[in-house]
């Protein structure tokens, strides 16, 4: 009995900790709506992209630890600034599903830029955070989840000051209820979404820390951005404290369905299973949890 | 519209819907369908299977194009839905011994159940949120297909498939397939053409222009939105059960979120809301992948980093990628309206502007 409930606890606190690597990737995806009303599938390729810049100002081994980290969020920030220069300038007004395809078209675009700029090969990437692991009290943590989980909760909570109690950050808001009606009460909403893309790419490359810290780097790892698509949803896109939260309901339950569903189904069930919960609470609160809810008029 | 030719009239709503008006164009339609069944004798084997592949996706584009262009329903999931379609007729051809004639349509009608059950959300969900949930058929489908009992879908290995058969004819070259394909592809695509016309096309594009009104005017709105997915699915479903018989093998890898994004990419090209657009759009687009992977080779001379497959994988993510964002910007309309433009300048010759 005794070993059961500390196996449950310790899957618990597993999926816990995979569920803050969802929450910071979902939270750059959330921002990205939140500040332009751009849903944006090209989450994981953001994240990988800025995973390699990282990768190629540490692996020149001229500048130092902190100078190299300056740089690539400076480019993250440009990269940014294109991707709106580009994209998403000459697409303000076009309808929504023309903003989702461009979007997938800009996935596609940057896994084939990856691959034509660092090859296929894989690259292991620069430790950025301590690895040791940390000890509160009685429950240890690895060194990367409990740093980005902290620097990640830090972030929320400025980022939530920002959205919901400044007039800089309401404006933003407004744009992602309705770029029209933003427009003509004399909010840029080619800024907005300027700001947006910067945010979104800087954020991701701090994901992209959190997630490969001493890893190794390859393409195909852009697949997290999908993963942290039920996340997204069930938090729903527009709310900035919902992602750790259902980034930990979706991690503890994909770790919870590994060990005790998956026995059964031979390993079925754990993969499946963050979409099955998206889709169930979709069906119940179309919103997300958290989301706004949206009243239509003709 | 484009506009008709010089002296045209009607009389009645029924030969204002026709797509046909003249004498001429029966005879140009007459003359392309003969050229379409002679043309294994005209060309040589490499590009008659381009044109297989081409109609096979072609079909399942069409079907992708009344669910994203009429019914308005944003789907990532085709290509799942067109694995089912082929995993349903592999199964029922090598467990039941069925004929193709048997096995393609089950395919295509499992394929259509399962592409509704998913189009079931689109009744609460919109936009975003749907196109996830599409998403999620995709990111299922693989899950479903190899953890289900080996001898139902093959599991992890695939399924080999028997040649079809029909009368002492065996279809295993592609000279052979061609008449297979492209008389289903024919078939299909005539359906769509009138399916588009008929009450449930305009009920489609009611719900895909505003649903709310269109409920208001007493259009079974969830019934429709299902149904988009039901008739999109079918058609995967018929390309994946071609795909079965010419591949002969398949396995769920085939079937990814990849394809599902290209077939969404030729729907784009090829304009929004118009038949002839998604078979412009597939045309297009499998020509220049073709193109791409014949210079393969040519490229890898300027690609130092990357290697062999991998060129192949980059130049094609750049084109997909670039022509999707590309004409999104700068002509969302698409190939067929650029072929409209084309028609009326021509038929107002010579007058310069359209």
């Amino acid at each position: 009995m005794d070993e059961l409930l500390t196996n449950l606890l310790q899957y618990t606190i597993d999926g816990t900790l995979r569920g803050m690597l969802y929450a910071v990737i979902a939270l750059a995806f959330i921002i990205i709506y939140r500040a332009g009303r751009i849903l944006n599938f090209a989450q994981g390729e953001v994240v990988i992209f800025g995973g390699y810049i990282i990768w190629t100002f540490f692996s020149w081994k001229i500048f130092p630890f902190w100078i190299a980290l300056a740089f690539s969020f400076a480019l993250a920030v440009f990269l940014g600034l294109l991707i709106e220069r580009i994209i998403f300038r000459p697409l303000i007004g076009q309808p929504i599903w023309a903003i989702v395809m461009v979007t997938i078209g800009l996935m596609i675009l940057l896994q084939g830029i990856t691959l034509v700029i660092w090859g296929g090969s894989e690259r292991p990437f620069p430790v950025v955070f301590p690895r040791a692991p940390v000890k509160l009290g009685k429950l240890t943590f690895t060194g990367v989840i409990f740093w980005g989980g902290m620097i990640s909760i830090f972030i929320i909570f400025v980022l939530s000051w920002l959205f919901e109690k400044t007039r800089w950050g309401l404006k933003l808001t407004a744009v992602a209820e309705d770029h029209q009606v933003a427009q003509s009460m004399g909010i840029s909403v080619r800024k907005s979404i300027a700001i947006a893309w910067v945010f979104g790419c800087v954020l991701s490359s701090f994901s992209a820390i959190v997630f490969l810290n001493g890893q190794t780097l390859t393409v195909g790892a852009s697949m997290i951005g999908l993963q942290a698509l039920p996340v997204v949803l069930l938090a729903g896109l527009e709310s900035i404290w919902g992602a750790p939260l259902a980034g930990i309901m979706v991690g503890v339950g994909e770790s919870l369905a590994a060990a005790y569903l998956d026995p059964h189904t031979g390993g079925a069930m754990s993969e499946a299973f963050p979409y099955i919960i998206m889709l169930v609470s979709l069906l119940i609160r179309p919103q997300g949890l958290f989301g706004w809810k949206i009243i239509e008029r003709i | 519209m484009a506009l008709l030719p010089c002296g045209i009239h009607f009389e009645s709503y029924r030969k204002d819907m026709a797509y046909l008006h003249t004498r001429l164009q029966w005879v140009f339609l007459i003359a392309f369908l003969a050229l379409l069944f002679g043309l294994p004798f005209l060309v040589s084997v490499r590009f008659i299977s381009i044109i297989n592949i081409m109609t096979m996706i072609c079909i399942a584009v069409v079907g992708l194009q009344i669910t994203i262009g009429y019914a308005g329903q944003t789907n990532l999931g085709q290509s799942a839905f067109m694995g089912m379609g082929a995993f349903v007729t592999g199964s029922l051809a090598i467990n039941f011994q069925l004929p193709f004639w048997v096995t393609i349509p089950a395919g295509g009608v499992s394929a259509a159940i399962f592409g509704s059950i998913f189009g079931i959300p689109a009744l609460r969900i919109k936009g975003f949120y749907l196109a996830i949930t599409t998403i999620a058929a995709q990111i299922m489908f693989p899950l479903f297909i190899i953890h289900m009992p080996d001898r139902v879908f093959g599991g992890s290995l695939g399924l080999k498939m028997e040649p079809a058969r029909l009368w002492g004819i065996v279809f295993n070259t592609d000279r052979s397939l061609y008449y297979l394909i492209m008389t289903t592809g024919v078939i299909m695509i005539f359906f769509s053409f009138n399916l588009v016309r008929s009450r449930v096309g305009r009920a489609f594009i009611a719900v895909r222009d505003n649903d709310l009104a269109a409920e208001i005017m007493g259009i079974n709105v969830f019934y429709y939105k299902a149904l988009g997915f039901f008739i999109g699915a079918l058609y995967a479903g018929v390309a994946g059960g071609l795909w079965a018989y010419y591949i002969r093998y398949i396995g769920a890898d085939q079937f990814t979120l990849y394809y599902s994004v290209w077939f969404v990419g030729m729907v784009i090209v090829g304009g929004l809301g118009s038949i002839l657009g998604a078979i412009l759009g597939t045309i297009f687009i499998r020509s220049i992948q073709e193109i791409i992977s014949y210079l393969g080779p040519f490229l890898v001379k300027f690609l130092p980093h990357v290697a062999g497959e991998e060129v192949w994988f980059a130049g094609m993510n750049i084109l997909l990628g670039g022509v999707i964002i590309l004409f999104l910007i700068l002509d969302p309309r698409g190939l067929y309206h650029r072929w409209v433009l084309l028609k009326t300048s021509y038929r107002i010759w010579p007058f310069p502007y359209v």
